[in-house]
């Protein structure tokens, strides 16, 4: 017997909203709160900072959409060959998503003990919803994640079309790479199918200066946080590199030096972003990624500051430069191929002595008083790398804080409890290096 | 006589330590944190301020602590617990010789703390997220045992032969476990102490990533339950040092910090 009616009875009337709005909404507050708290929670910004605030908001508060003209080509990892994808006439958008949102409804389609970054990722696309832009044309995964790897089949099942790059898992030998040149020739010869361009000698020439130029602004912006008063928060650095994920690369470029001439001028007038006795931070690990900055939030609410990194979200972002010897097209492609191999440090890889060289370094460049590392819970490379950097870093002295966490807001009380009492270690430890100094003299 | 106060605001309890200009405890007081712990914090220190026979206007700096710290905010300055438990240890723990491990098991999480010479925080580990090994999963087992949590120590040394193993890390998990070693006709002593090892393996395996060093200092409300103490040291192999006052050390620490700060703030 079958009966027509009301579900049920109840004292309040409401209506049910469309998931896929509420989605959104859910997103567009998880944006805002975590925009004001970078903005507003902290005062004297620099005022070039307004642009990126700005960026933000418009893309990810009130749902504009950028590059509407040209093939988007989605990311799934920093290792994809920018310069390439340029030279074709493509932009790259890079798609690893930091919202706890989708890092809930991607979690449908991962283990439960998986990466945070992947869980959002899969659930921003299986949204159809990509905040940055309108569509996604195509793309590209290299194989460097595990994770990301497995999902490939996921993502290509919610109708994308996924173009996979293989990537080596060793680093120092002439097979691999060799092997990795075979992919980004592949990759370039597949793109320009897609998009019905030709690679030419000049556009890949202009491609390779074009990334050149904003590696360079990069460089600038990191070589001014050697300084000590620093002009600016770790927390902005992240947002300003987070933006080059989806911003027209000319305009960062331009904004980034706009930004490094203000800060020049803090540093001549020894201003200081941070106190007097703030311990200088360098971050490493898993990458923040808008509007997850909360761990570089918390260190700077405890009155550290991030002053270096060393993350896929940032610092590994632009390093090395394509060093072309003769400017022939097979000539710069194998170019551009060396440089994404050999620059990155990625715990991907069998040994990752690269990694250890490069926090050590920076830890000495940077004047660092201490490491965070971050590893998102269930990423296993990171956790596991994480034993052989401590031991690294103990023999130069630098203490570090290991924590793991995933998108979730409400892990702040045992989180920042633990980065607190870190911080004040520092202190304490500054304070005394600073007393034996003195007593030396 | 300048009064400094030291409040910790726990998950479970409120620590209020009150120290005079020499550093030495005037009064005490624990107190359930509740709902509300910044109503209950005020209250607490009012009414341990007329124990002691003092006015409320005669301290002259406070120092708050726990997760709580930020909500108090008539306090000159926060410290986290870390830090404060640190300090405090150094102190209670002055007749025990020179402390350079701290374990404490709190309401909600527990740590382990490795110390310089000069008694300074060198590093630390925190169990994550969950109430494995902490003063709640103690709560929860006893509540399933229909025990109260005080006589844990007495079923504890009760227990016969081999304890039971609980292995589950989480509270939830666990419980469910009590369940079946009840269906299984396991006494409840023997659950009591299986308990009492498992928590135990978990915090000595947090505390070797600190370094084990010659004295182990135990503090937090559950260094109360004399079952657990034994568990930890049989598990070690050795004696462990206890305060009078297991409870209140990090307020302690942060009253401390509070003389401290304010001997800075005068000169």
């Amino acid at each position: 017997m079958s009966q027509s009616g009301p579900l049920k009875t109840r004292k309040r009337e409401r209506k049910v909203e469309d998931p896929k709005s509420r989605h959104k909404r859910h997103e567009a507050m998880e944006a805002v709160k975590a925009l004001d708290s970078i903005r507003f929670g902290f005062s004297e910004n620099p005022k070039e900072m307004e642009y990126f605030y700005d960026l933000f908001e418009r893309v990810y508060c009130s749902g504009e959409t950028l590059h509407t003209d040209k093939p988007t080509i989605g990311t799934l990892c920093i290792q994809a060959p920018y310069e390439i994808i340029y030279a074709l006439g493509g932009v790259p958008v890079r798609l690893c998503n930091g919202f706890h949102t989708d890092e809930q409804s991607g979690g449908d389609f991962m283990p439960a003990k998986s990466c945070s970054l992947v869980k959002a990722t899969l659930g921003m696309l299986n949204q159809h919803n990509i905040p940055t832009v309108d569509r996604l044309d195509f793309i590209v995964h290299p194989t460097t994640c595990d994770q990301k790897t497995k999902s490939i089949s996921t993502i290509e099942d919610m109708g994308y079309s996924v173009y996979h790059m293989e990537f080596p898992r060793h680093k120092e030998s002439e097979e691999s790479r060799e092997y990795w040149r075979r992919s980004v020739r592949s990759f370039a010869k597949e793109l320009s199918v897609k998009i019905g361009r030709k690679l030419t000698r000049k556009s890949m020439k202009e491609a390779i200066k074009k990334v050149a130029r904003a590696q360079l602004a990069y460089h600038r912006l990191s070589e001014l946080m050697k300084n000590d008063p620093v002009p600016i928060l770790g927390k902005d650095i992240f947002l300003v590199t987070n933006a080059f994920f989806f911003d027209d690369i000319e305009r960062w470029t331009n904004r980034v030096h706009a930004l490094c001439d203000e800060l020049q001028k803090r540093v001549d007038e020894g201003y200081n972003a941070a106190s007097k006795r703030s311990p200088r931070i360098l971050y490493t690990g898993s990458p923040p990624i808008f509007p997850n900055l909360k761990l570089p939030l918390m260190i700077e609410q405890a009155d550290g500051v991030v002053v270096a990194d060393e993350s896929c979200s940032a610092n590994r972002l632009f390093n090395d430069m394509v060093s072309v010897d003769e400017w022939f097209l097979y000539d710069m492609v194998d170019a551009v191929a060396d440089r994404y191999l050999k620059g990155c440090t990625c715990p991907i890889f069998t040994r990752n002595e690269d990694r250890k060289r490069r926090l050590a370094d920076l830890a000495k460049r940077y004047s660092i008083d201490g490491v965070v590392y971050q590893s998102f819970a269930g990423c296993q490379v990171y956790e596991m790398e994480q034993r052989s950097i401590q031991r690294e870093l103990e023999k130069i002295g630098i203490p570090m804080l290991y924590v793991e966490t995933d998108y979730s807001p409400g892990q702040g009380g045992q989180l920042s409890t633990r980065i607190e009492a870190f911080i004040e270690s520092l202190k304490v430890r500054k304070r005394r290096v600073d007393h034996k100094k003195r007593g030396a003299v | 006589m300048p009064y400094f106060a030291g409040i910790d605001i726990g998950s479970t309890a409120i620590k209020i330590v009150l120290v005079d200009g020499n550093g030495d405890i005037v009064g005490q007081k624990v107190s359930a944190s509740g709902s509300m712990f910044y109503k209950y914090a005020k209250e607490s220190l009012q009414q341990l301020c007329k124990d002691v026979g003092i006015d409320e206007s005669d301290i002259s700096y406070t120092v708050s602590t726990g997760y709580g710290r930020k909500l108090f905010k008539e306090a000159d300055e926060t410290i986290s617990e870390i830090t404060a438990n640190a300090i405090g240890a150094r102190k209670a723990g002055e007749r025990f010789g020179t402390i350079r491990t701290i374990i404490n098991i709190g309401g909600q999480d527990s740590k382990a703390i490795g110390l310089d010479e000069e008694g300074n925080v060198v590093n630390f580990a925190m169990n994550d997220r969950c109430a494995a090994g902490t003063g709640k999963f103690l709560d929860v087992a006893a509540a399933k045992l229909e025990i109260d949590v005080e006589e844990l120590g007495e079923y504890h040394f009760r227990a016969s032969g081999t304890p039971l193993a609980i292995n589950s890390t989480c509270a939830v998990f666990a419980e469910s476990e009590i369940i079946g070693l009840l269906g299984n006709e396991h006494s409840k002593e023997d659950i009591v102490a299986g308990i009492h090892f498992s928590i135990a393996k978990r915090i000595i395996r947090l505390t070797k990533k600190v370094g084990l060093n010659d004295i182990i200092y135990f503090d937090g409300g559950p260094a109360l339950n004399e079952g657990l103490v034994a568990a930890i040291e049989d598990e070690l192999g050795r004696e462990i040092a206890i305060p009078d006052y297991p409870q209140i050390t990090t307020a302690l620490g942060a009253a401390l910090l509070a003389k401290e700060s304010f001997g800075y703030a005068e000169a």
